[in-house]
């Protein structure tokens, strides 16, 4: 795979060859208006009825074996189907797709559980479906249910399990069939802290034995956590391959494209908020800008933000105080500030009624990590003893952070200062 | 179709775990577990009984005596319980399992078999109820004097039991490879047109009143409708499993042989339609 990186193919091949071939697979599903028309179809001539949906195509793949690939793509890219694709589940309409060794798929972890059976009777189904013979089964059972942690659960009925219970079992089986290609599909975002870091662990294994991974995600964070190649899907078709850096580029301005289209669309239904407030004052239409004061609802950690608040004086009004309350979407207020108290404040006269204009509030670098947020713009009347709503406006526009990077986790995005000292001297500083 | 009993052959196993599974899933959490194989089938004879014989009033023949047309209607329904209950299990076993023909690389040639061949243990499970009917009706032979001059007039042996009980495993396997072949064709096509499940309930409803099982077959004959049997493969089976069981008397071998070749006619059929669309099985769910 990956022309650009010749090299990594060339010593992955040396290594002993292609895992995955695809070479101009498509998939092409039909679209009935009716169901019956599926059943024309079948016995009537006259056909094909229905329209021609391309979930995937022109698919050219060459994955070598013990790479580890990303998949990603937003929903609907086709990642699904070019994974049913490639583990065989179903055939390509054009094209062709081979594979070598046997494929585990983390598809949907224990598919094929029965409820009513225990963990201990799910296992030997499950590992019989996976295509595993008796003895392999048997010499891998205990390793099994001593991997899935379920203690005495294991012997009773899986309806009694947890998702997260649910999800260690599949795991469990699925990775322990030894398989030669194992894909996953976001399928570890379930379970908890302490299960999530031995599934990586087990992954860490399977990438040492030499072992192919395919990871399907659709956040481009934990794929670059993972893999070194990247396969980036859109509407159906590989847009871009390579290494994740290569991706990352086009991936991110895909999605600050596709970011600002759900902003957008978000904003637009801004109205159903609260909103009080005396009323001298409305503000009207607030506006983002991002680096080189480009309009945007899409933000970096780290890159400059700018909010401009427009206003329309309705009656005349005393020394108002504009103020902007940042939450994240959850309703974590993060931060609030106005132009009054302030080391050197602003302090407005008299608005005379009729006049319009803007206030802005900008943060020079952006001091918030991935996610979603909402500003909430409020004017206020600081001469009364309380300060009194003229206009308060909650969730008056969404924004959203992406952070391809993933340089630092959790809220807030801080200037950090790292360094280290072996046998007393400072030997590697590292200012963020 | 050989390539489907290529694939039954090479997942034996993983159609013996299916089968496993599906005979305890019936019974998991049920407190009388497999007995309700046994019971399920009594209980429906005596509805039939109530319902034609007491209400009804039909007589099968002056010949036969009450136990023998218990043990006829018996044996009737036990093997037709089998048959009925497969086809619409299996109508639909395809869609019950979309996440295993979606989600993995799945032999799915094993769902509608393990079906057949759970409907057929659970049909061996409730032989020994028809053995102990059996022997009860050889220990209390007709009394009536009616019942005993007819019989002698008409040579009926009444109840009778012997070598010919070695036909029936015979039988067995026939009925599962005709009922296979329905049933494959039955999964597939509900997956073009789903209502297939719900027609499948009314079919085989009408199919079992056509078929000589709470009535004499000469019945039908006498009223214009003998053709009906000539075609039902059904009955032919029926007739054989009753001459068996009940009269000891082998197989008519024309009629053994015709319905062999009707089964396997059925199974061709079924697998071929089968096979031909399960490529796309994954995409039709």
């Amino acid at each position: 795979m990956y022309e650009k990186k010749s090299r990594e193919a060339s010593t992955a091949s040396a290594a002993g060859g292609s895992a995955i071939i695809a070479r101009g697979a498509g998939k092409a599903y039909r679209m009935y208006e009716k169901p019956v028309h599926r059943l024309w179809d079948l016995i009537l001539p006259g056909g094909p009825r229905g329209k021609e949906f391309w979930a995937v195509r022109d698919v050219y793949l060459d994955i070598p074996q013990g790479a580890t690939v990303g998949i990603i793509g937003e929903n609907g890219a086709g990642k699904s189907t070019l994974l049913k694709l490639l583990t065989g589940i179903t055939r390509p309409t054009v094209g062709e797709v081979k594979t070598n060794g046997r494929i585990a798929s983390l598809l949907e972890l224990g598919a094929g559980f029965h409820p009513e059976f225990s963990g201990r009777e799910n296992i030997r189904l499950n590992c019989s479906i996976l295509g595993m013979t008796e003895e392999e089964t048997e010499e891998r059972f205990h390793k099994i249910v001593e991997f899935s942690e379920l203690g005495e659960f294991i012997d009773r009925p899986v309806k009694t399990y947890s998702s997260g219970m649910h999800v260690r079992l599949g795991f469990s089986v699925a990775t322990t069939v030894d398989p030669d290609i194992l894909i996953i599909d976001e399928a570890l975002s379930v379970g908890d802290e302490h299960f999530k870091g031995k599934c990586i662990n087990r992954l860490n294994e399977f990438q040492e034995q030499g072992k192919t991974t395919l990871f399907v995600s659709h956040d481009m964070g934990s794929v670059k956590s993972m893999c070194k190649h990247v396969v980036l899907m859109h509407e159906g078709r590989v847009l871009e391959q390579g290494t994740a850096e290569d991706v990352a580029d086009e991936y991110l301005k895909r999605a600050h494209v596709r970011g600002n289209e759900r902003m957008s669309a978000i904003n637009r239904t801004t109205d159903e908020y609260p909103r009080w407030g005396s009323g001298e004052i409305r503000t009207g239409q607030v506006e983002l800008f991002g680096p080189d004061d480009s309009a945007t609802n899409v933000f970096q950690p780290g890159s400059p933000f700018r909010a401009r608040i427009h206003f329309e004086a309705k009656e005349t009004c005393k020394q108002p105080v504009f103020g902007l309350g940042v939450y994240r979407s959850d309703g974590t207020y993060v931060n609030g500030s106005n132009h009054l108290w302030r080391r050197s404040p602003i302090e407005l006269d008299e608005v005379k009624a009729g006049t319009k204009g803007y206030v802005e509030m900008a943060f020079e670098s952006l001091p918030l990590l991935q996610g979603a947020y909402y500003l909430t713009v409020f004017v206020y009347d600081h001469n009364k003893t309380a300060p009194t709503p003229i206009d308060h406006r909650e969730h008056a526009v969404s924004f959203e952070v992406m952070d391809a990077n993933h340089m630092q986790h959790g809220l807030l995005f801080l200037p950090t200062r790292w360094s280290v000292t072996v046998d007393g001297a400072e030997e590697r500083v590292s200012a963020e | 179709m050989i390539q489907i009993l290529k694939g039954l052959a090479h997942n034996r196993h993983l159609l013996r775990d299916f089968v496993v599974r599906d005979l305890k899933a019936r019974y998991v959490g049920s407190s009388m577990g497999f007995f309700w194989s046994v019971v399920y089938p009594i209980m429906n004879l005596f509805v039939y009984l109530f319902v034609f014989q007491i209400v009804l009033q039909m007589t099968w023949s002056p010949d036969k005596s009450s136990q023998e047309v218990v043990l006829l209607m018996l044996v009737g329904i036990v093997a037709w319980t089998a048959f009925s209950e497969t086809l619409s299990r299996a109508t639909n076993t395809l869609v019950d399992n979309a996440n295993l023909i979606q989600k993995v690389v799945f032999p799915s040639e094993i769902l509608p078999v393990y079906i057949t061949i759970s409907a057929l243990i659970n049909l061996i499970i409730a032989l020994p109820v028809v053995g102990l009917a059996l022997v009860y009706g050889m220990m209390n032979p007709p009394t009536d004097p009616a019942t005993v001059a007819a019989a002698q007039a008409s040579g009926n042996l009444g109840i009778q039991v012997g070598a010919a009980l070695v036909w029936l495993p015979v039988l067995l396997v026939l009925q599962g490879i005709f009922t296979a072949g329905i049933a494959y064709f039955l999964a597939t096509f509900n997956l073009f047109w789903r209502d297939t499940i719900h027609i499948i309930g009314v079919v085989v409803t009408v199919w079992m009143f056509l078929t000589p099982i709470f009535y004499p077959a000469d019945r039908m004959v006498t009223e214009g409708f003998g053709w009906m049997l000539t075609y039902n493969p059904m009955h032919w089976l029926l007739d054989m499993y009753r001459g068996v069981m009940v009269k000891n008397i082998a197989p008519d071998l024309q009629q053994l042989a015709l319905f062999a070749g009707v089964a396997l006619v059925s199974l061709f059929l079924g697998a071929t339609f089968f096979s031909s669309q399960r490529e796309r099985f994954p995409d039709l769910l």
